[in-house]
């Protein structure tokens, strides 16, 4: 293996991520070969939280863009403070300025709101920028976006134009919920994270839970293994892990039975039916199918 | 720079995976190259996540890259050994299977091909399937085959028209209006930009956002004469709509979104036989239940879900109202399309239909043009 790949691994492993090869890789092509690195997987893999760590690997700004639909390309850029220009025409009131001395003053850097994009690419050291859930945004913006990406450069009509001179590291981030075209996936480097395999959900465990029972740990790993293989209508992702074994550490607990996984069940499980199925499930054959090394 | 026999054998790479239909672009092959020169060569299995993370670019794509890394970078003099690994199951380039066609995908291939030659239905070609079904279809070919080759053209135009007005309808853009809505800050300043005070004030208005499709399209052997038909209307939807799902089942769920992206409607037939499993009965609940275990994240209020289906169910009707519930409660509106409604003397009394009718927002006909119109009518959230 790569010497800096393991570097990167270890780097995330300090910055709490427990990692793999196939993401080590990914983030370490998407920082050698300055390409945006496209992540795609389940809700609740960790895919946000790649970019969170590659920003703290890096000691640098992370940068969040949200996506939802109908954002407008331009409110990702930049917008006019509106309320300030009005106020300083008021306050201007009287002075007889010449107009064109007014409009060059409010349309000055010191009245421009700077959104993600903007300030992505206006940062003293390269920052990571996190464009999260694209696929909740419009087509449109997807092909703004790859307007951005290719020459790192915005133009502002009353000020001109603004180039990058420290591009950013983007990381996409999307859940499937559209297809992205294709011209914005042949331009990342792509990254499909599942659902983590029972080592590595050990992990993760405990290196977040501190202090939780060994035991305990293999136990919800092995129970939540089990559990994605049953048809849920909301599959628990690694958030909901966190959440159970945080739950259950705060108990005192040393292992699962199943009084215990009734009564937290609610941090796995938040689908009605989910829960129905499941009970029926352990009212049959108890709780052992679940915690048994599946083939 | 990587060694030049490597670099060359990077594209040639390429090559064997655009061979097997993965869209890679020249500033992927460059970008696969530059690659190596940041990872260990020794490392094999690095090599191949790294290349994986450059040449792929959805899940999907995943197998076959790595079925062919296997094969290329395994053997890579031996000719043989390649073509061997490479002729896994789910290659494109396959040889249609010679085994003898079951009648059912048989009388299928021919209603397509007799589709894309817009010719009328051959009824002595019909006696197959269930009985059941089959006296259904008997009672309602008369629909179909009082198309002619020039009201089937005729059919189209007035579909996509209908599509495109739809679409117009729904995905117009925010834009400046004299009144109501929000006040546009930016449009206000401009207007008003030299005189000092503000006197005109500009409005806008919401942006309109698209309703989200999803198609769930029943292709067994009862629904096959509709098929064509159906299909047609989901042909002109999903090149107008931006977000349109497409699913066909039959026994089994098969999302065909992809295959109905492509540009001629003689093309997607021809793909849709390809992934077509179109035979034997129908179990609607089973498919609705397997689009809700992988696919229920394309639901949600936004979202207008269409079933189009004849009802006639082999399955338990207690799991269709069970998922048919499911759906109801993550998505805007269900409409559940029944080609057969549009014969006076039928009466949903099926089992399956019975399960579903109290589920189901809309009920409507589809078996022609008149109800394609009331069903655009319907569209909208």
């Amino acid at each position: 293996m790569r010497e800096e790949i393991r570097k990167i691994q270890s780097l995330m492993e300090t910055a709490e991520y427990v990692t793999d090869a196939p993401v080590a890789t990914s983030v370490h092509l998407a920082l050698s070969l300055r390409k945006p690195l496209l992540i795609e997987g389940h809700a609740g893999v960790g895919k946000t939280e790649v970019a969170k760590v590659m920003a703290r690997m890096l000691d640098t700004n992370l940068i969040r863009l949200q996506c939802y639909e109908g954002l407008d390309a331009s409110a990702t850029l930049y917008e006019w403070n509106y309320q300030k220009q009005l106020l300083h025409i008021k306050l201007d009131e009287g002075t007889h300025k010449p107009v064109d001395q007014e409009e060059h003053e409010i349309f000055s850097e010191a009245f421009l709101l700077k959104r993600p994009l903007l300030q992505a690419i206006t940062q003293e050291e390269s920052p990571v920028l996190l464009v999260d859930e694209i696929d909740r945004g419009d087509e449109e913006l997807e092909a703004f976006m790859l307007e951005v990406f290719s020459d790192w450069q915005v133009t502002i009509p009353e000020i001109g134009t603004i180039k990058a001179t420290h591009p950013p590291h983007v990381v996409l981030t999307s859940n499937r919920t559209r297809e992205l075209s294709d011209a914005l996936r042949r331009r990342c480097l792509y990254l499909w994270i599942d659902y983590p395999t029972y080592e590595k959900e050990i992990a993760i465990v405990e290196r977040k839970v501190p202090g939780i029972d060994a035991r305990l740990a293999s136990e919800v790993a092995r129970f939540m293994e089990s559990l994605r293989k049953v048809r849920l209508a909301k599959v628990p992702g690694v958030a909901e892990t966190l959440d159970w074994a945080q739950a259950l550490a705060t108990l005192h607990a040393d292992h699962l039975d199943e009084a215990l996984v009734y009564e937290t069940l609610g941090c796995v499980l938040k689908d009605a039916d989910d829960i129905k199925r499941f009970r029926a499930e352990v009212g049959k054959a108890g709780l052992a199918p679940f915690l048994q090394v599946s083939g | 720079m990587p060694p030049r026999a490597l670099s060359h054998a990077v594209v040639a790479f390429g090559a064997l995976l655009r061979r097997h239909s993965l869209p890679l672009t020249p500033l992927q092959i460059t970008d696969a190259v530059r690659a190596l020169d940041h990872l260990d060569l020794g490392d094999r299995d690095e090599v191949q996540r790294g290349l994986r993370a450059v040449m792929v670019g959805r899940p999907e794509e995943a197998p076959t890259f790595d079925r062919c890394f296997e094969a290329f970078w395994r053997a890579p003099s031996d000719a043989d050994a390649v073509a061997e690994a490479l002729a896994g199951p789910a290659m494109p380039e396959e040889a249609p299977g010679s085994a003898i066609e079951s009648e059912g995908a048989r009388r299928e291939r021919l209603a397509l091909e007799g589709w894309s030659e817009g010719g009328d239905e051959d009824e002595g070609g019909e006696p197959l399937g269930v009985p059941a079904a089959s006296e259904l279809e008997a009672m309602t070919t008369r629909d179909f085959s009082t198309f002619s080759a020039d009201q089937l053209d005729e059919l189209l135009r007035l579909t996509e028209q209908i599509a495109r007005r739809l679409a117009r309808r729904l995905s117009r853009r925010r834009r400046p209006v004299r009144r109501r809505g929000r006040l546009d800050l930016r449009r206000t300043l401009r207007a008003n930009l030299t005189r000092g005070e503000i006197i005109e004030l500009r409005y806008r208005q919401r942006k309109r956002r698209k309703v989200r499709l999803v198609l769930l399209c029943d292709v067994s052997g009862s629904m096959d004469l509709y098929s064509r038909f159906l299909l047609q209307f989901l042909f002109a939807l999903q090149r107008v709509f931006a977000r349109v799902e497409t699913f066909t089942f039959s026994v089994r769920l098969t999302r065909v979104t992809d295959v109905l992206r492509a540009r001629s409607y003689r093309q997607v037939l021809r793909r849709l036989q390809e992934v077509r499993d179109w035979s034997g009965g129908t179990r609607i609940g089973e498919s609705l239940a397997e689009f809700n275990r992988h696919w229920s994240h394309l639901v949600d209020r936004r979202t207008i879900v269409i079933v189009l289906s004849d009802g006639w169910d082999t399955g338990d009707p207690d799991v269709l109202a069970t998922e048919l519930l499911r759906i109801k409660r993550r998505a805007g509106r269900v409409i559940w399309l029944n080609p057969l409604l549009g014969n006076p003397s039928y009466e949903p009394l099926t089992r399956g239909m019975a399960a579903a009718l109290p589920l189901v927002d809309h009920f409507a006909a589809a078996h022609n043009l008149a109800a394609l119109r009331d069903l655009a009518g319907r569209l909208t959230l």
